[in-house]
């Protein structure tokens, strides 16, 4: 079958419009029959609603209109789905979340990651924490709160009551907690003392579960020269290097009622955090780093500004190069890879190597002289200046006025 | 710190270095053993005695010795059988004041779990990740390692469970003479295999790739640019400002992300960081 051959003169009489002496056409002409593709124009004077000076649009209206052939193409408002709700889940997976910086960190989020990955489509995730609106897009479907008597630093034995009575009113399949000695990692051994349970340490590897088998997980053991595989148990820690946190679907994060629990005096007091030398600290343990590139010629001033500002100085390659900066203090790919909140480059123009290093850092601010350098489209706050210029003004303005 | 009557238990196991596979001190339990050194050369009426459960011939035991301990006891168990009964009827007769261990064993499961265990066994206290310890009477003012090269402190009451963190003071070097002249005294323990380890499947540890997080939404240009973190500028651009006002504005970007405190300005554009914190309270 052969398309209905256009005959062009037809369609330009039909278009004319009357009147005038020269000739006028007009952009609405009815569809042709054949003429498949969306018309915008078209679809735009039907939801045109009548009568108001200022145009307006209704695209729900006329439906009939709509369903011509011109009109079939057109798209149907996007349907925006809810959160993901689970109401009655095959099982729960606990996650005690440390949040030691306050809010959800890196560490929060690959638990709750992990926690997702055991629970799979049927099970539930509930996070024992505190509430943080973040909760629901890391991928938990219930939260509960620590209770109140928890929430101080020491009551380490209140909080671990706390988890232990959740646990028994919950009953999770698995309890995931981090591996931070001090503070989740101490209290999954707790928790595996307290309730006679062994512990899976630090776990690297997973497998869910599936209808045939349950999960098994896999850690390093030995001394660090074999990986033990088992069915996962109870209480499990999670190695902080082996998982990354995956995007997560919307969940509800509804909170439930927190335990009720008997206040234990706690045993551990006065916690007290006491000064370091950010200089002394390695580049993967700080949290601060201030770094010099080919763009810093004062070294002097740089070191005047690390230390008002209590960062730990680090360089790209060319700076540990030419002797600036000794070579442990490079940053990159054949450096050191930095996980530290905050990175304050100056004079960095961003090369790929040294962008691969500061891949896992949250906080990047950018000095530079080249608007265009791949370290500006990294930074959340750029300025473009000479480093020289800005270092002393910063080093004296942190002076006065940091505490 | 009243020396006398002063128990200390140090639970010693046996490492196993991580490139040879050698039997070896274990690093962590060997400055656990260094603390427990100097706080007796601190106070000679110290009681310090160093528990090791385990094989009795097994020659690494010896530089243990070597650093400095004149009797190391041990409980003879076979390499399969779980040492926690045998080692926490052991630490009981004892009735110690205070029990170091390392933070975590090296060559087993290594999952740092038995002073915990012991801890609750005898009702101790239990402080992890020390580095360093002050006895002062009945109490002990003990320093802590925490993630990110930070330190705090910890007051604690005595009888007390501590495990030593990598960050604490190197083990002395190994006298060959002490090594030599030390006692290993052999204890008959009871014990059961450990049916964990025979539920085990065990492979070579191989070091995997870093791990890629699984994403929902965007291209592969798109994940590409996320993994080297050049995404498109969302963030703020100065051009050309005066210095001082770039310096202001870099100060202000810091104390709103929670880095530093600036004086004039408590502005905190994070929320997350005003909420209690579960680890410390600033000093």
């Amino acid at each position: 079958m052969s398309r209905p051959r256009r005959d062009p003169r037809t369609e330009r009489a039909a278009r004319l419009l009357p009147g005038g002496t020269r000739p006028r056409l007009t952009l609405k002409a009815a569809p042709l029959d054949h003429f498949r593709r969306r018309d915008p124009r078209e679809l735009r004077l039907r939801a045109r609603v009548p009568g108001t000076a200022r145009p307006r649009f209704d695209w729900t209206r006329d439906v009939q209109a709509l369903a011509s052939p011109a009109a079939a193409a057109v798209p149907v408002a996007s349907f925006v789905p809810g959160p993901i709700r689970i109401e009655e889940p095959a099982f729960w997976v606990l996650a005690v979340l440390d949040q030691t910086a306050g809010g959800l960190d890196e560490t929060d989020r690959r638990l709750l990651s992990v926690a997702r990955r055991f629970a799979g489509s049927t099970g539930g995730v509930v996070a024992l924490c505190n509430p943080d609106p973040e909760l629901a897009t890391a991928g938990a479907d219930r939260v509960v709160r620590w209770p109140e008597a928890a929430m101080e630093p020491v009551a380490l034995e209140t909080r671990m009551a706390a988890a232990s009575v959740l646990i028994q009113a919950l009953q999770p399949r698995h309890v995931l907690l981090s591996d931070d000695p001090v503070a989740g990692g101490d209290m999954a051994r707790r928790l595996a003392a307290r309730m006679g349970e062994r512990l899976a340490a630090d776990i690297a590897s997973l497998t869910a579960a599936n209808d045939s088998q349950p999960a098994r997980v896999g850690r390093k053991a030995a001394g660090g020269r074999e990986e033990w595989l088992q069915v996962a148990p109870l209480l499990m820690t999670v190695a902080a290097d082996a998982f990354a946190v995956d995007e997560q679907d919307l969940r509800e994060a509804r909170m439930i009622e927190p335990p009720a629990i008997d206040v234990v005096v706690p045993r551990l007091r006065d916690f007290r955090l006491l000064p370091v030398d950010p200089e002394h600290l390695p580049l993967d343990e700080t949290d601060f780093i201030v770094s010099a590139g080919n763009g810093v010629t004062d070294f002097a001033a740089f070191a005047d500004v690390a230390a008002a500002l209590g960062a730990t100085r680090a360089g790209s390659r060319v700076v540990c190069d030419a002797g600036h900066l000794p070579r442990e203090k490079q940053v990159g790919a054949s450096g050191t890879v930095v996980t530290a909140r905050c990175y304050l480059a100056f004079g960095i123009a961003g090369a790929p190597q040294h962008l691969q290093g500061i891949t896992g850092v949250r906080h990047v601010i950018a000095v530079n002289t080249d608007l265009h350098a791949e370290m500006v489209k990294r930074a959340d706050l750029s300025i473009i200046a000479d480093a020289q210029r800005v270092m002393p003004a910063l080093a004296q303005l942190a002076r006065e006025r940091m505490e | 710190m009243s020396a006398a009557g002063f128990r200390i238990v140090v639970l010693l196991s046996l490492g196993r270095h991580p490139v040879s596979g050698r039997a070896r001190r274990n690093p962590l339990d060997a400055r656990a053993l260094e603390i427990g050194l100097r706080l007796k050369a601190a106070a000679p009426g110290v009681d310090l005695q160093a528990l090791h459960a385990g094989d009795p011939t097994e020659p690494a035991l010896r530089d243990y010795l070597g650093q400095g301990l004149d009797k190391l006891t041990v409980l003879d168990l076979p390499a399969d059988h779980d040492p926690v009964q045998a080692l926490m009827a052991a630490v009981i007769a004892r009735q110690p004041d205070l029990v170091l261990a390392g933070l975590r064993a090296e060559g087993s499961e290594d999952s740092g779990l038995l002073p915990y265990c012991l801890a609750e066994a005898l009702g101790h206290a239990l402080v992890p990740a020390v580095t360093a310890l002050d006895i002062d009477g009945a109490s002990a003012t003990i320093t802590q390692a925490l993630p990110r090269g930070r330190r705090r402190t910890v007051q604690v009451d005595l009888p007390l469970t501590v495990t030593v963190a990598e960050a604490a003071p190197a083990p002395a070097s190994i006298a060959f003479a002490r090594a030599r002249k030390g006692r290993i005294e052999i204890m008959a323990a009871a014990g059961q295999p450990d049916p964990l380890l025979a539920a085990l499947d065990r492979r070579p540890w191989r070091q995997r790739p870093r791990p890629m997080p699984v994403r929902k939404k965007g291209s592969a240009v798109d994940r590409l640019r996320e993994m080297t973190g050049a995404t498109e500028a969302q963030g703020r651009v100065l051009i050309d400002p005066d210095p001082r006002e770039a310096a202001k504005a870099i100060l202000d970007q810091l104390s709103a992300i929670g880095t530093i405190r600036v004086s004039q300005e408590p502005r905190r554009e994070k929320a997350g960081d005003d909420r209690p914190s579960l680890l410390e309270k600033d000093p």
